[in-house]
């Protein structure tokens, strides 16, 4: 009696710890470049914008004025206006 | 000054602080690439029985992670470099101010024209006024011109003090026998706080500094009151 032989395929045992950080590795890379990209545009270029927009209408007299008239100086007193 | 809950610096009040901010968020930037790729290889270690017990080198991954961080550091150098060197520039101040740590006040001597010193306590917690902040308001500001490049030269009389000011960007050690020179340039009108910043005894934590920036024109006037006065 003749019968066919079943069996199943000799599993991967090498390289498995290789195959891991293959896979890892470029993962890791990624993800720390999408963290700094993220910080970048999310905190550092908005902080320059807010910083440039701040100053690119500042009226540095009316803000003195608004102040002055708050009372918060000591060298100059409100004008009372 | 600061508020509660505050993380970040305090709003730049010079143009050096706002570098200084700049610098700091790209040199975060880098920490965080960093921070997220360990954190990512030790949770992916750490989280696997395999492992190969028959490594001994390997060229190729000594080059990288001997190259990557050099580059990194040339990164972060840089624009570091070029902030210290912007910081020691002391372009034709207009105004040079001595200020000079006493346990435990602060004296400002505005000796460029005329001769005129004042004393600048904190004023108690009783004394304060509504609106004014506890363990920053003095009885008197160091004023300037606002926009206008200043000197400061920082001396002490008795034990080491440091003038500090977050918003501009300034920290100086206040040395006795030493004069120990800073400049700084106020983008904005305003009222500016800091502390004395290296310990000085009992009342250390008492002896805050307040730079009052106005317009020039308010500078002399108040000036010129100040020496009728004295």
């Amino acid at each position: 009696m003749s019968y066919s032989k079943m069996s199943l395929a000799k599993p991967v045992m090498r390289g498995l710890l290789g195959k891991r950080l293959r896979f890892h590795l470029p993962i890791a890379f990624a993800l720390s470049l999408m963290a700094a990209a993220a910080f970048k545009f999310g905190v550092t270029e908005p902080r320059k914008r807010a910083y440039a927009d701040f100053y690119k209408n500042y009226d540095a007299t009316k803000e003195f004025n608004n102040m002055r008239e708050a009372g918060i100086f000591e060298s100059v007193r409100p004008t009372g206006k | 000054m600061a508020h509660p809950s505050q993380l970040g610096f305090q709003d730049a009040a010079s143009p050096v602080m706002e570098e200084l901010l700049h610098f700091h968020d790209h040199a975060l930037m880098i920490v965080l690439l960093i921070s997220t790729l360990v954190l990512y290889i030790i949770v992916a270690m750490v989280s696997t029985k395999l492992t190969n017990k028959y490594i001994l080198d390997s060229q190729e991954i000594e080059i990288v992670w001997t190259i990557l961080p050099a580059v990194i550091l040339i990164l972060i150098a840089l624009p570091s470099l070029r902030i210290l060197y912007l910081m020691d520039e002391v372009n034709d101040p207009h105004l040079t101010i001595k200020a000079v740590g006493h346990q435990w006040y602060w004296s400002y001597e505005y000796t460029d024209y005329e001769e005129l010193a004042f004393d600048s306590y904190m004023v108690p917690t009783q004394d304060l006024l509504p609106g004014q902040f506890r363990l920053l308001e003095t009885d008197h500001r160091m004023v300037v011109p606002v926009e206008s490049p200043t000197r400061i030269l920082v001396s002490a009389e008795d034990v080491l003090h440091s003038w500090a000011v977050p918003s501009l960007g300034i920290k100086m050690d206040a040395v006795p026998g030493r004069l120990n020179q800073t400049a700084f340039i106020t983008s904005r009108p305003g009222l500016f706080y800091g502390q004395c910043s290296e310990i000085c005894g009992a009342n250390h934590s008492f002896m805050p500094i307040v730079v009052e920036a106005v317009p020039l024109k308010h500078f002399e006037e108040w000036s010129t009151l100040l020496l009728q006065d004295a």
